[in-house]
């Protein structure tokens, strides 16, 4: 990687992977509109004298001061409800809101690739190297963890071993960052013609 | 890639829930701590009172309504406005050049995207290790960059589609002159799952 390109490389894989939250902020900001827009129009619509489309705001404001006399059960639902959802989003928008992907070092430029990828490539090497069919084999990778699950048929017993072996020196070759430790689990029961 | 501002977005999520949990908050614990219920009825008809006072204090002559009212609704204005700027701000970025040099003497040099673009998917296209491949070119921080994705058979092995596309790319560089900045971004996903397996290599 050229020196230059440093930190332009560094700004792109980090929001590369990592989530822009565009999609939650968006559909936030149309609720926020046509709240808004509704707020407004009722107001306008009281100055002009004419009846409410749903709730003038006079009412409004005064169903706001006497919340308590309203029936307690509904507003304590709704009311936790509501701060609920306001503990998720505040949790959302602190959270680092990692994609399901990694970036693996290359010279020229910067590359990220996502975790199904990876999980496939490991899924035909561990089968290959556990002699078990590409259908048997299931791999899941998360940020730091590669799961390797294999079911061998029965009576051709898989060495974990060698799979392991594979599996790890293929890790190590991809130059995975975060790195991705494997765990292979061979399963005890085979299956018949598997 | 976009020059989306995620800090906006994100700002605008935790605005939103902070605003939800106190608002929740404070009606569920207004109808179930009687301490609360008893201050909320107590504020109610004084803040009723004080709001009455002022609607009737800021009525314009003439047209016998308070101005607070016409001032929310304003604001009411500008708050969507903004909104509407704010969600089209998202995904924005694309460019159309992928090289400006006026350093000749005899005028500038342009070289449109396109060009990289073209010279690189067809490039990608003839490898069976690819099932799809799309090439677009991004502003970022003002530096024209190449985005390079491509979308893997199953099994491939990702060093070896970013080692195919990093050949491509150094050949561009060639072709070009100098070095564009570049993103490899290798994916999976339905054409991918569907597709045939790769064979080992």
């Amino acid at each position: 990687m050229s020196s230059s390109n440093t930190a332009l490389y560094a700004r792109i894989g980090r929001r590369e992977t990592h989530s822009s939250r565009s999609m939650l902020a968006i559909v936030l900001a149309i609720v926020l509109i046509v709240v808004f827009a509704w707020v407004g129009t009722e107001v306008v619509i009281a100055l002009l004298g004419m009846p409410a489309l749903l709730v003038a705001p006079s009412d409004m404001f005064a169903s706001a001061v006497g919340l308590p006399e309203q029936p307690a059960a509904f507003v304590a639902a709704a009311g936790i409800v509501a701060a609920v959802i306001g503990l998720v989003l505040i949790i959302t928008s602190l959270s680092p809101g990692r994609r399901a992907r990694h970036l693996i070092d290359t010279e020229r430029a910067v590359t990220v690739v996502d975790n199904e990828v990876i999980a496939s490539a490991l899924a035909r090497h561990a089968s290959y190297a556990g002699n078990v069919d590409p259908d048997n084999a299931t791999v899941s990778v998360s940020h730091r963890l590669g799961v390797v699950d294999l079911t061998p048929a029965s009576g051709i017993p898989a060495d974990r071993d060698a799979v392991t072996r594979a599996v790890t020196e293929q890790l190590d070759s991809y130059g995975l960052r975060p790195t991705v430790r494997a765990r292979v689990r061979i399963a005890e029961k085979g299956k018949v013609g598997a | 890639m976009t020059s989306t501002n995620r800090f906006a977005n994100r700002l605008l999520i935790f605005v939103c829930g902070l605003v939800l949990l106190a608002v929740g908050g404070a009606a569920a614990a207004a109808v179930l701590v009687p301490g609360i219920r008893d201050v909320w009825k107590d504020t109610g008809a004084q803040v009723t009172d004080q709001v009455g006072s002022w609607l009737q204090q800021t009525r314009l002559a003439g047209l016998e309504v308070s101005w607070i009212l016409i001032a929310i609704v304003a604001l009411l204005v500008i708050a969507i406005v903004l909104l509407i700027v704010f969600i089209a701000r998202h995904g924005h970025g694309h460019t159309s050049r992928a090289v400006t040099d006026s350093s000749g003497e005899h005028g500038s040099t342009i070289v449109e995207s396109a060009v990289a673009e073209q010279a690189l998917q067809d490039a990608l296209g003839g490898h069976s290790e690819f099932v799809a491949s799309h090439v677009s070119t991004y502003k970022v921080r003002r530096t024209p960059v190449l985005k390079v994705s491509v979308t893997c058979r199953r099994g491939v092995s990702p060093k070896d589609a970013a080692a195919i596309v990093e050949s491509k790319l150094l050949a561009l560089d060639g072709l070009l002159g100098r070095e564009l900045p570049a993103l490899i971004q290798v994916s999976g996903g339905f054409r991918a799952r569907v597709g045939k397996t790769t064979r080992l290599q």
